[in-house]
């Protein structure tokens, strides 16, 4: 089961850090345009290593029966 | 990890939400509720208190027609605060007090803004979250006055 987590920090005046972890791909995008609707301006943004990993993928095994 | 993103806030607020933020910032500064009373008799001896006006940078209080005058009043050592919806719909607010210089003022209240904004975004993301069922798993604040949420959410 894949684990999402931020780590936020709300500073003294407001602004917010996230660092987002288990997102692959777009996932990630998807959940720093979230924290922009919900708080406001994207001043930066740093993407790490795995964010250029592929998306996960969901794999499916299908016996045939005879 | 996947990113690491810097955001500045944006408060867009109705009347209520905005005025529970400032209860929940003022009363964690020590600040008290105050009512228009006191201020009218400050007035009223025709006392001139020093005032300080500041505004909260992007944001805007939405209310309807009939919540224009509200107004709402925090007093600590003689320093009251008073938050209202300036004419542009911006909040803003006034900090008066006797016997205080207006460079004290303006330190009182933009460390009282602040502490609104903050609240302010506090409650918006952790609604966020729990309405997107996230778990928040630790929560710290530092000497900073910093607020630290850990939130997890586990995918199906």
């Amino acid at each position: 089961m894949p684990q999402r987590e931020f780590d936020v920090v709300i500073g003294p005046t407001g602004t917010v850090e996230v660092t987002v972890k288990g997102y692959k791909g777009k996932g990630c995008l998807e959940a720093v345009k979230m924290f922009e609707k919900v708080v406001g301006e994207l001043r930066s943004e740093q993407k790490t290593n795995e964010f250029y990993e592929p998306e996960e993928l969901v794999r499916y095994q299908i016996d045939q029966k005879h | 990890m996947s990113a690491v993103c810097v955001l500045a806030p944006v408060v867009i607020v109705a009347w209520p939400a905005f005025s529970a933020a400032v209860i929940a910032a003022a009363t964690s500064l020590g600040y008290e509720m105050a009512s228009e009373k006191s201020l009218q008799k400050a007035e009223l001896e025709e006392v001139k208190p020093e005032s300080v006006r500041l505004e909260i940078e992007n944001s805007e209080v939405v209310t309807n027609q009939l919540g224009r005058d509200q107004r709402i009043l925090v007093s600590r050592e003689g320093v009251t605060i008073t938050f209202s919806r300036d004419a542009r719909g911006r909040a803003s607010l006034c900090v008066t007090g006797e016997g205080y210089d207006t460079e004290t003022l303006r330190t009182m209240g933009e460390e009282l803004s602040q502490a609104v904004v903050q609240q302010y975004v506090y409650q918006k993301i952790m609604d966020e979250m729990r309405s997107r069922g996230f778990t928040v798993v630790e929560e710290t604040t530092t000497e900073d006055r910093s607020i630290r949420l850990k939130v997890r959410h586990w995918e199906n």
